[in-house]
């Protein structure tokens, strides 16, 4: 006779069985280690050594420049590791043809995608760290100089990073393969229209509105202002706080709206 | 409360596509242990009725109902009741059978899915693949692979599209003998599509003819020849896919 858990249990262990799928994945596919950790550490080269650069050529407060860099790109790829952990998630169960056998199991959307996330965490956790430590050895840079402000301004990077990764698998539902490159692709449109490195008054005037209304804009400036030894900006966090609810709000509405369509429109059979 | 006498219970359902109505009021009921086919030429419209069965495809009229749970609302209690399997699905490249299997038993909420799977294994006579990636397996190893999945958690409905297609004669007998022995020994329902009428006769009991989305004939397969004055269901398929012999 077979033995299976209570409700709330099974739901656990289906969560669990999800991002153990996506270990497997990895741990059989070193060459993703290009996404968590090889272009990470490109970027934080990147960007730390045109910093130093510019620094040198600068004087004042200009001088802060490497400072600055450093404390985008490492903020970044908290965005850029929660995203494509989850979006490129679901690419692999397109890839494999998985779709229709996982959904004909009791398994939940919100169990795979909280699956997913799970063990994206495990991946942002490899990837940010990879990028801290490259800038703690080469730069002379402590993402803990932030100190624990760094921490409610990651959480909401994390977050935005999810919501933004709904926003993709709900394209690949409705779109199917074609929306694939949007998976990497969206977050460089994203990157420059939110002051990762520079302040939104950077931009030119008729992408500044865009720019302050994405939450990515108000978390990187408090982290600049964090970088620059001042007191956390409260307010910053504040409206990044209620934009990230707006965008997950909708990212969620998105979704569902797409899953309707791809259960309607027989979508599924894309992938069988 | 819907009827939980019936393993499945599916009335009216209608699909229509951008091409054209895939299932006109399909009415579909499997009884607790029953083995029926769903038969019919390319394009008949028996994946679309398995995938709304399932709850993969929402039907655009009509409901389904698995042991009494609605769909889509009871999809997780209903689809714990059920097994799916597709010979046309592959096994993912990066995961050893042991581990999809390890995986699926969770999906299904398995307090020890690795006995579960030994034990499926060991009725198909496969228990040697369980270390081999999924790339390592024939295609007939992978049917039987995606059976032992489906079968995990003794469901009591098991669904199987084309479980046969591209099987050797040697390996598709395996497979029709294990689910005989599946639904003798647990009292599992199968709903079954192929094309090989040969295997409809020997596996199921009764059969269910789609064409063009329609029921056009339900009944035990020696009565359906019977009626259409046939001598077999290879002959009434081919009346019906309008090739006559």
């Amino acid at each position: 006779m077979i033995e299976k858990y209570p409700p709330g249990a099974a739901s656990f262990w289906r969560v669990m069985a999800i991002a153990r799928r996506h270990a497997y994945v990895l741990q059989r596919s070193p060459h993703r280690l290009f996404d968590i950790v090889i272009w990470p550490v490109v970027d934080v080269v990147l960007f730390g050594s045109i910093g130093v650069f510019a620094a040198r050529q600068a004087t004042g407060t200009a001088a802060q420049v490497a400072l600055y860099l450093l404390v985008g790109v490492v903020l970044w790829h908290v965005v850029y590791q929660a995203q494509i952990a989850v979006a490129t998630g679901f690419l692999e169960e397109t890839w494999s043809r998985s779709v229709l056998n996982l959904l004909t199991t009791p398994l939940r959307e919100w169990e795979y995608l909280a699956g997913v996330a799970l063990f994206g965490l495990v991946k942002l956790a490899a990837g940010v760290g990879a990028v801290a430590l490259i800038a703690w050895l080469a730069y002379a840079f402590q993402i803990t100089s932030l100190g624990l402000g760094f921490v409610p301004i990651a959480a909401l990077l994390l977050v935005v990073g999810w919501a933004i990764a709904l926003f993709v698998i709900g394209l690949v539902l409705r779109f199917g393969s074609g929306a694939e490159a949007l998976a990497w692709g969206i977050l460089f449109v994203v990157m420059p229209l939110s002051g990762v490195f520079y302040p939104v008054s950077a931009l030119p005037g008729i992408l500044r509105p865009i720019g302050q209304a994405l939450p990515t804009t108000h978390a990187f400036s408090a982290g600049r202002a964090l970088a620059a030894g001042q007191p956390m900006p409260w307010g910053e966090l504040g409206v990044a706080a209620l934009s990230t609810a707006v965008l997950v709000t909708l990212a969620l509405a998105y979704l569902g709206w797409m899953l309707r369509i791809f259960r309607e429109r027989g979508f599924v059979t894309r992938y069988s | 409360m819907a009827n939980p006498g019936s393993a499945l219970r599916a009335i009216g359902l209608v699909k229509e596509y951008k091409r054209g109505r895939a299932v006109d009021g399909v009415d579909l009921t499997v009884a607790p242990g029953e083995r029926v086919a769903l038969l019919g030429p390319n394009g008949a419209g028996k994946t679309t009725t398995l995938l709304m069965c399932l709850g993969a495809v929402r039907p655009d009229a009509g409901t389904v109902e698995i042991f009494g749970h609605r769909l889509p609302g009871a999809r997780t209690q209903a689809l714990g009741h059920v097994g799916f399997v597709a010979g046309y699905l592959p096994l993912p490249q990066s995961v050893r059978v042991e581990e999809y299997l390890r995986m699926f038993g969770r999906l299904y909420g398995l307090r020890h899915p690795d006995r579960a799977a030994g034990e499926g294994l060991a009725r198909f006579g496969i228990e040697h693949l369980a270390r081999a990636m999924g790339t390592e397996l024939s295609s007939g190893q992978k049917t039987l692979v995606g059976i032992v999945k489906a079968a995990l958690h003794e469901p009591r409905l098991l669904v199987l599209d084309e479980p046969t297609a591209s099987l050797d004669p040697d390996v598709a007998l395996r497979v029709r003998t294990g689910l005989r022995e599946l639904s003798r020994d647990h009292g599992t329902a199968l709903l079954v599509t192929s094309h090989n009428m040969l295997e409809v006769e020997r596996l199921t009991e009764r059969v269910v003819f789609l064409s063009h989305g329609k029921v056009v004939a339900d009944g035990p397969p020696a009565a359906i020849a019977e009626r259409y004055g046939r001598g077999d269901l290879e002959q009434v398929f081919l009346h019906l896919a309008g090739v006559e012999t």
